[in-house]
């Protein structure tokens, strides 16, 4: 553990004295080698589940991807962030990527947590510097607003949670993740059970989001610079199913019939945010409604409680996670080049950028899950997990998959085929770093598939 | 050959002469009459640039890195090697050579192995008394 959360305090240190030139290049350089040794959590040699255990830190098959991809990001991050920056005060530079980094720091420690005060704590803590970012380095004014949707749609969900946690305690002596799920099933009767119930399960969904409360998205991820964006997308929301499948443990009894109202809705959401995102001229929007349609299934997935439907829901949440991320890309180098998030306004970029628009094609493939990637592995699986659960779903899911092919093309269709339209005449052409960006999303995506077992989660 | 090289000297001592930034003379002022040209003592302040002013004028190997050349091309390498070769090449073999969680990989090919060591010697693949009932405890008619 410690040789990931180490090096990166060191990188927020390194941010701070290296000489203002080589700024972007040193931390670049740095979080490669902290997303290439992160890697070395994939070895897990005991038969237990925990590995890397310590007093306050574990790491566990459900937990591990969701930290690499987390170690994974930041590079990434700075590199889409270098351009728009570049023209800011260097001290500005510096506390940017100094929250970027704060950000993967408590990232690592709300995953690899095993306590689940400690997880509340980092939880929330993730909410400031994504806060500073969408509020401070946003592009409109509109991001004030963003960024008040973004904290009170987030904590009041979670403050519940604080309470149920600290009820579970009182309970229950300990929160602990290695205890949980061995102290067998508490004895929950009465009304206020099932408010507590509620309680537990209230934030995550939130933070998801849920169909119905899933409002702060769509704003926080237009208003956010691009790095907020690809870390809101592909791993902020993760928390949010993280957090799910850990408590649901202690859930038992009561997760089988209070959870109906809530698969009814995740999967109602997915055919009316992916309907949404069919009506929809805002490029960054489109894109954080498919989000949130995406995040539906995963969020049925995980309430059906089946281990196909966890392995599911951790898989399609990592590819959603790359998948997503690049999307955001490459709206961002349309959005630099255009200065604008209208689809109508950046038609017929394949004659402009013709190597950007393959990025958009193999990007926009990925989104509606094509089949070699875990997209589609992931889909399936809760898809059938749904389908074993009750037929009905399948009409859902169905319907879901069509519309999230249909958005996905015309989204790809809108932005890239067509003639250009006259006012888009000398754009940049695109850059080595913009096609490296992309190329450091989609090729992991692809390589993933090769060994599904590093996401399964607990099944492998 | 070496006649060549002689004839780019002039050139290449141009090269490497750098003169100083400016040149401000150290005699002193007469004092009598202020002279109607400033020396230009502080340089311009150099424009503000934006996304307008193509990159590609002052570096037209740019890679969208930095508006320095030099910083740009060394950002892109170490992008590219910590990227590519390190992170996703060295990465990749490391988890391709990760050990084989459960022996499941093991297994697999153990039974594949058996598989057709059984369908050559003509036996059932699986026997149908694979545990000996003899060893198994059934409860007794009146138990059941």
């Amino acid at each position: 553990m410690l040789k990931i959360l180490i090096p990166t305090t060191m990188l927020i240190l390194a941010t701070w004295l290296t000489p203002p030139k080589w700024l972007w290049p040193s931390s670049l350089l740095n979080s490669l080698l902290i997303a290439l040794t992160s890697l070395l959590w994939l070895k897990n040699a005991s038969e237990t589940g925990w590995t890397f255990l310590n007093p306050y830190l574990a790491t566990d098959p459900l937990s591990t991807p969701l930290l690499i991809l987390s170690c994974w990001l930041l590079p990434l991050m700075i590199l889409a962030s270098q351009n728009h920056t570049s023209h800011e005060p260097i001290n500005r530079q510096r506390m940017y990527i100094t929250l970027l980094a704060s950000l993967q720091f408590f990232l690592i420690l709300a995953f690899s947590a095993t306590e689940m005060i400690m997880f509340y704590v980092m939880f929330e803590a993730t909410l400031i510097p994504t806060l500073i970012l969408i509020t401070r380095w946003g592009n409109q004014a509109e991001r004030l607003n963003a960024g008040t949707y973004f904290l009170f749609y987030t904590l009041a969900g979670s403050l519940p949670l604080l309470i149920a946690l600290l009820l579970l305690q009182n309970s229950n002596g300990s929160l602990s993740l290695l205890m949980l799920p061995h102290l067998g099933q508490l004895e929950l009767t009465s009304y206020a059970d099932k408010i507590w119930w509620a309680g537990c399960i209230l934030a995550f969904l939130v933070k998801m989001p849920l169909y119905g409360v899933h409002l702060w998205l769509p704003k926080a991820h237009v208003e956010a610079p691009i790095a907020g964006s690809m870390v809101l997308a592909a791993v902020l929301l993760k928390l949010g199913g993280y957090g799910m499948m850990r408590i649901l443990v202690t859930l038992d009894p009561l997760t089988k019939e209070l959870s109906y109202p809530f698969i009814v809705l995740a999967l109602w959401g997915v055919i009316m945010t992916g309907s949404i995102c069919m009506r929809q001229t805002d490029l960054k929007s489109l894109i954080a409604y498919s989000s949130v349609s995406h995040m539906g299934l995963v969020v049925g997935g995980i309430l059906i409680q089946t281990p196909w439907g966890f392995t599911g829901a951790l898989i399609l949440m990592i590819a959603h996670g790359l998948t997503s991320s690049a999307l955001f890309c490459l709206a961002n180098t349309s959005y630099e080049r255009t200065h604008s998030r209208t689809m109508l306004l950046a038609r017929g970029m394949q004659m402009i950028l013709p190597l950007m628009a393959a990025w958009w094609f193999i990007a926009s493939l990925a989104n509606l899950a094509l089949p070699p990637l875990p997209n589609l592995m992931g889909e399936l699986m809760i898809i059938t997990s749904l389908f074993n659960w009750s037929p009905w779903t399948i009409g859902l899911t169905g319907l879901g998959t069509l519309i999230t092919a249909g958005y996905s093309l015309y989204m790809f269709l809108m932005t890239q085929r067509g003639p250009a339209p006259s006012h888009l005449l000398a754009l940049e052409p695109s850059h080595t770093r913009e096609h490296l960006l992309i190329a450091l999303h989609l090729l992991p995506l692809i390589l993933i598939i090769t060994k599904p077992e590093l996401i399964w989660g607990w099944t492998a | 050959m070496l006649s060549r090289v002689t004839q780019l000297r002039p050139s290449l001592s141009k090269l490497l002469f750098y003169p100083p930034s400016r040149f401000v003379s150290n005699t002193k002022s007469s004092g009598a009459a202020a002279s109607s040209v400033v020396p230009e003592l502080h340089h311009a302040a150099k424009p503000v640039e934006h996304g307008e002013v193509s990159p590609y004028v002052k570096n037209p190997d740019y890679h969208g890195f930095s508006s320095d050349p030099v910083v740009d091309e060394w950002n892109m390498r170490i992008a590219f090697f910590f990227g590519i070769s390190v992170a996703l090449v060295i990465g990749g073999t490391f988890i391709h050579y990760l050990p084989d969680h459960g022996m499941r990989q093991w297994a697999r090919r153990e039974a594949e192995r058996l598989i057709l060591q059984r369908e050559k010697a003509g036996l059932p693949l699986i026997e149908e008394n694979y545990y000996d009932p003899n060893t198994i405890l059934q409860p007794t008619a009146e138990e059941s």
